[in-house]
């Protein structure tokens, strides 16, 4: 397997004066934190005009898709004027129509409402992120150098560790995917693992025949998780 | 710009960076100000407007005083609205703010938590002093 991995440039626009712009921020965290964390990175978009030539360059070294608040698209717009072409655009109100209604810009007045739109979007971006992936073939794939402009904290975030069947396995974002869980209501008794089961194989791959193992590590993992935040008090 | 305003209001623009805390830190100190400590007398927009170059952020950073807040020493923020031909009166980096809180664990580029908060609301207060010294000199309508 080569040490260079394609990635796709994902740029928010993360739009101050509205909820949407908030929602682009968060859904765009999410994809790089949780659903597709080895195959993404991102740039902040001012700085396509306050960084240097290698930050300029960013969407002609990525094949970038750009996640906007609203109709204005300043992210698609601001980033083929002074980086490069895109290779996909997403709107937040589009995806959301008047789901968006009732959310808000702070995260000091999120409610449920909030959380599900980010879902939401950063689920439709993760699927953006594949369709991308899926047209690019040797000859046309654009791959990142690792001297190429990126965040620092693009990298993925730190998986959760289970032993299954002897082995040990990692699994990236487990601690976000908990986190998650306990907003959904899940409890540290919840029978035999089968929600957290079903929660963590939307984004890790499971063979049936070792289900009965995750579950069994996922239960003993979450009650240790919820023991150690302030959620489980 | 949406806030109900009694004042020609001073324009709070936070980098919002997406890589780090900071980031984070800055956005949400803008909306401390702009929603809940100074809403008469501030407002913010979204600098990726001025990225774009939209007409109407150009102008409205021209004509109104700005307070930056950025996240890291790129300075983002400034640089745009400087570049925009805007105004800005007080720079502000949240880096340098860590250096009252050595060992504190703001949170990350998402969430922030309470050490984050209390860091976000000292940038916000110090947004609020800058904001009524430019309205106390007069500074608000150009």
């Amino acid at each position: 397997m080569s040490a260079e991995i394609t990635k796709v440039g994902v740029i928010s626009c993360s739009g101050e004066a509205l909820p949407e712009g908030t929602i682009s921020r968060l859904a765009t965290r999410r994809v790089l934190e949780l659903l597709r964390p080895e195959v993404t990175v991102t740039l902040c978009l001012p700085l396509f005009l306050a960084g240097n030539d290698a930050e300029r360059k960013f969407a002609r070294t990525h094949p970038t898709i750009t996640i906007d608040g609203c109709s204005k698209q300043c992210a698609r717009w601001g980033t083929e004027q002074h980086s490069g072409p895109v290779s996909a655009a997403l709107v937040v109100s589009d995806i959301l129509g008047t789901e968006s209604t009732g959310c808000h810009r702070s995260a000091r007045d999120a409610s449920q409402v909030d959380k599900e739109a980010v879902w939401e979007v950063a689920e439709r971006i993760a699927a953006e992120v594949d369709s991308v992936l899926a047209k690019l073939t040797p000859g046309n794939m654009a791959v990142a150098p690792a001297s190429a402009a990126q965040c620092a904290c693009s990298s993925p975030v730190p998986g959760g560790k289970l032993n299954i069947n002897g082995r040990t396995v990692s699994i990236p974002g487990l601690p976000l995917i908990f986190q998650q869980c306990a907003e959904r209501g899940i409890s540290i008794s919840d029978g035999d693992g089968a929600a957290l089961l079903e929660a963590v194989k939307i984004y890790h791959s499971i063979a049936p025949e070792d289900e009965a193992e995750y579950r069994s590590a996922l239960l003993t993992a979450y009650r240790e998780f919820r023991g150690g935040t302030k959620a489980a008090q | 710009m949406g806030n109900e305003l009694t004042e020609s209001p001073v324009l709070v623009i936070p980098c919002s960076g997406i890589g780090k805390v900071h980031g984070l830190i800055s956005r949400e100190a803008a909306y401390l100000v702009t929603d809940e400590l100074a809403p008469k007398q501030t407002d913010t927009l979204c600098l990726a407007l001025l990225v774009k170059g939209d007409d109407e952020a150009v102008s409205a950073v021209r004509s109104h005083p700005c307070i930056t807040i950025d996240g890291c020493a790129k300075v983002c923020a400034q640089k745009n609205v400087e570049m925009a031909g805007g105004r800005v009166t007080k720079a502000i980096q949240v880096a340098e703010s860590f250096k009252n809180h050595r060992g504190a664990k703001p949170g990350n580029a998402t969430v922030l938590t309470e050490d984050g908060w209390t860091i976000a609301r000292e940038i916000a207060d110090n947004v609020v002093c800058e904001a009524a010294r430019v309205h106390a000199d007069g500074e608000v309508a150009r």
